[in-house]
């Protein structure tokens, strides 16, 4: 029972789907559309399906309705539209009103639609296109045309009743793809740059102003200019814009001027384009050495250097360098001893001689007793090559500087101390150039002192400093004191001066001259030759104008000074203003009695150096 | 005999001063002479191509706006709809084609224009409001909607004005005011217009708006002269 239950369904569907199949699908009359080309009339067009087998043929009806009406309406024309249409005319066709269609057979209905008439907007297409040759590039590839029409006839734009917009579309012949153009209300549209040598295809196609929907295509135009009569350059390929070129010959062009600039001997130029790369360079020190040179080396240089010469002839510095007051290391002392100084040296002299000051910032001429064995060793001019030597050397000097009493020991830690801080190399200068000025100073003190000194007996109440324990690497002189006061005991000692003398590098004549003299002068002389002495000392110029006078007196006096002193007393050379170099009117002094320490050339010795 | 002598006492002044009043009486309001070149002449032509362009817009942003507000709330199916569309102006008896636009005359027109103008004012105004609580629409939907109440305002004070000069100049009648006041209104009242849905509602006035641009045209046609409208 079952399985012919099963069979019996099966033959039903398998005949149920060979009916289908043989009939394709059952297609079931649609409306296709409903259009109104110009606001006045409509037509609807229907589809039939293929229920031809199975209903009575013709039998389809179109009915409508509008929206007042109560009752359904038959279509009044289905011939003029064509087959399967249902063509309204203008006095069936009432325009913003609600239309309702169906397609309906007796008592079936296959499909149903409502429209406005004024949506359903679909105008003709244009008609009567043409088009006329604007103008033609002049090398005659390319050409503009215009090219107009003519509104759909049935669509009444002239009353304005209906407003139309175009489209126009156009391509090559042989190409695929149409060119679109803006929509646009004139019936007539210019076409740009066509080639003169192709053909072009072109079509207009209308739609209501409202409406996105376009109507159908116009008959397509065909353009030809050969047809016009115009003369035309067939041109196989196309020209376009030869980047390549560009880049290749830019490229090249820079190179040969980058070249050019490079080449050229205008420095303006290449400075301008290729400014130089600064590199760290100062005047007259090679950058060599700032790389590789030691340090002394390179302070020596830096010392030597223009612009630090020029610092010696600072005023501040006096007042760094007088500054020699232990106790009180007050700023207002400094300033108040510069002014005395300067301003009132002869009093300071006086006082100097006169009495013991409390103000350590004098020059250090009012010094009293003062232990020369300090002093000499300090003068002695060790084999200083480095800085800490000299240093010590220059501290050394500055106790000289800064002796007020014999009991300042004390001081000379403290001063040296304090100008240990000083950077040295500004230490020198400083103390070099107080010298040519306190030799200033000094020298027109020192006729006073002079009388003074010849009153008193201790010749150590004032400080010459007549010895010239060295040259600083910027070209100063240094001056020390102490072959004075030891010359007073060298009364006493005798001779044994010379061997101190020789120990140091310098010596003063005078020095020598007492030395010997001492046993066989009176006391007076070496006053006299001291003075002569002591003013040759002091590298001025007024004072050697005036020690070539009293030295030739001094000469005079003692021709029996065998000691083969040089007699610096003409000037040779004038480093104006770094100094002055002496020339040696005497004997040629054995150098053995000169050390070549440190890196330091005697005055003889550059004398011997520079012609 | 008083009065005479009243009268003569007056003297000339009075009665110049009445001739004068007579004169500006039976003159016409000034108007620009065709000469002058100071005075910017508009013609009813010019003044019906500005009223038409502004029509024009109006029925571009309804229907712009009719299509935002169908994607948003699709409408149902193509059906009759009555009681769903009920117009505003739905019991307005407007031309129905191009034929009836031509047959009626000029100033019944007019006043067609300016009756569908008129209606849709108070309606638009009360969908402007309506809108504006909706959270849903977009800015650029309620700003067309916005636009679209103020345009109907200027377009109807334009078009009275056009109404005006072309009365002046003796191509329409004056009679329209008496058709104003004899008709009826024929405009739903508002409860039914809020009963229908937001794109109904300006699908009314799209239609109408189209219907009021096509009327300017016709009605610009038929004024001059020269065409066979």
């Amino acid at each position: 029972m079952d399985l012919r239950h099963l069979l019996f369904t099966l033959a039903l569907v398998c005949a149920n789907d060979s009916l289908s199949s043989s009939d394709d699908l059952l297609r079931w009359p649609q409306i296709s559309k409903c259009r109104s080309p110009e606001l006045e009339t409509f037509s609807c067009y229907w589809t039939d399906g293929n229920l031809y087998n199975l209903t009575a043929p013709g039998t389809i009806q179109l009915l409508y309705m509008k929206r007042n009406d109560e009752d359904w309406k038959e279509c009044p024309d289905y011939i003029t539209a064509g087959e399967n249409s249902c063509y309204f005319n203008t006095s069936y066709t009432s325009i913003w009103i609600p239309y309702c269609v169906k397609l309906a057979n007796k008592d079936e209905v296959f499909d149903e639609k409502c429209f406005s008439v004024d949506e359903i907007v679909l105008p003709d297409p244009p008609v009567h296109l043409n088009w006329t040759l604007l103008n033609t590039s002049q090398t005659g590839i390319h050409g503009d045309i215009q090219v107009r029409w003519d509104p759909p006839p049935t669509a009444d734009v002239q009353k304005g009743w209906i407003t139309l917009e175009y489209e126009l579309q156009y391509k090559e012949v042989n190409e695929t793809k149409w060119k679109e153009l803006e929509p646009r209300l004139s019936t007539m549209v210019p076409l740009y740059s066509l080639k003169m040598g192709r053909d072009y295809e072109i079509r207009v196609r209308s739609r209501q102003r409202t409406s996105e929907k376009f109507g159908e295509f116009s008959e397509i135009l065909y353009v030809s200019f050969s047809q016009a009569g115009v003369e035309f350059v067939h041109c196989a390929e196309e020209i376009e814009f030869p980047w390549f070129l560009v880049v290749i010959f830019g490229a090249c062009g820079l190179a040969v001027t980058v070249i050019l600039i490079l080449l050229s001997k205008q420095p303006r130029l290449k400075m301008l384009i290729f400014p130089p790369v600064p590199v760290p360079k100062i005047k007259g020190i090679d950058p060599d050495l700032l790389k590789k040179g030691k340090l002394d080396e390179v302070n020596s240089i830096l010392a030597s250097h223009d612009s630090y010469k020029t610092q010696l002839y600072n005023d501040d510095l006096w007042v760094e360098f007088i500054e020699l007051d232990i106790d009180d290391s007050d700023e207002k002392n400094r300033v108040s001893d510069t002014d005395r100084l300067l301003s009132d040296d002869r009093l300071k002299s006086h006082s100097c001689l006169g009495a013991k000051d409390d103000d350590s910032g004098r020059a250090s001429c009012c010094e009293p007793d003062i232990p020369e064995t300090d002093f000499s060793a300090s003068d002695t001019c060790d084999a200083i090559s480095d800085i800490d030597q000299f240093k010590k050397v220059t501290d050394k000097e500055e106790d000289l500087l800064c002796l007020d009493r014999k009991d300042d020991h004390e001081s000379v830690p403290t001063l040296a101390d304090t100008d240990a801080q000083q950077p040295h190399t500004s230490t020198q200068p400083e103390r070099s150039e107080s010298w040519p000025a306190f030799a200033d100073s000094t020298d027109s003190a020192s006729p006073s002192v002079h009388t003074q000194l010849s009153n008193q007996n201790s010749l150590t109440n004032t400080d010459f400093y007549a010895q010239v324990s060295d040259i600083t690497p910027a070209g100063s002189v240094v001056l020390s004191p102490g072959q004075r006061s030891k010359v007073g005991r060298a009364q006493c000692e005798g001779c044994t001066e010379q061997s101190f003398t020789m120990d140091s590098a310098y010596f003063c004549e005078a020095d020598v001259k007492k030395c010997i003299a001492v046993t066989s002068q009176e006391e007076d002389e070496p006053h006299v030759q001291e003075q002569s002495c002591n003013e040759d000392a002091y590298f001025t110029t007024e004072s050697l104008t005036t020690s070539g006078v009293s030295l030739g007196a001094s000469m005079a006096e003692t021709p029996s000074l065998e000691m083969p002193v040089p007699d610096y007393t003409s000037i040779h050379i004038v480093h104006s203003p770094q100094g002055l170099v002496l020339n040696a009117t005497a004997l040629p002094v054995p150098e053995k009695e000169f050390n070549m320490s440190c890196g330091y050339v005697s005055t003889d010795q550059l004398n011997k150096i520079m012609p | 005999m008083a009065l005479a002598r009243a009268a003569g006492q007056a003297g000339p002044g009075a009665a110049l001063a009445l001739l004068w009043l007579l004169v500006r009486a039976a003159a016409p309001p000034a108007v620009c002479a065709p000469g002058d070149s100071g005075c910017l002449r508009l013609t009813v032509a010019d003044l019906f191509d500005r009223v038409i362009r502004h029509s024009g817009r109006i029925h571009s942003l309804s229907t712009a706006l009719c299509a935002e507000l169908e994607n948003r709330f699709p409408p149902r199916d193509n059906e009759l709809g009555k009681p769903a569309r009920r117009c505003p102006t739905a019991g307005m008896l407007t031309p129905n084609g191009k034929e009836y636009a031509q047959k009626i005359p000029r100033e019944e027109l007019t006043y067609v224009i300016l009756k569908l103008l008129h209606a849709w004012k108070e309606p638009l105004s009360h969908f402007n409001q309506h809108i504006e609580h909706h959270q849903e629409l977009p800015d650029d939907s309620l700003s067309k909607a916005k636009q679209i109440s103020k345009m109907v305002h200027e377009l109807e004070t334009g078009i009275e004005k056009v109404t005006e000069k072309m009365q002046l100049m003796g191509i329409i009648s004056n009679s329209l005011h008496g058709m104003a006041s004899s008709e009826a209104s024929g405009f739903s009242s508002t409860n039914e217009a809020n009963m229908m849905s937001d794109s109904d509602f300006i699908h009314c006035f799209k239609r109408d708006s189209n219907k009021v641009q096509c009327y300017l045209k016709i009605l610009k046609c038929r004024i001059m002269p020269e065409n066979s409208c």
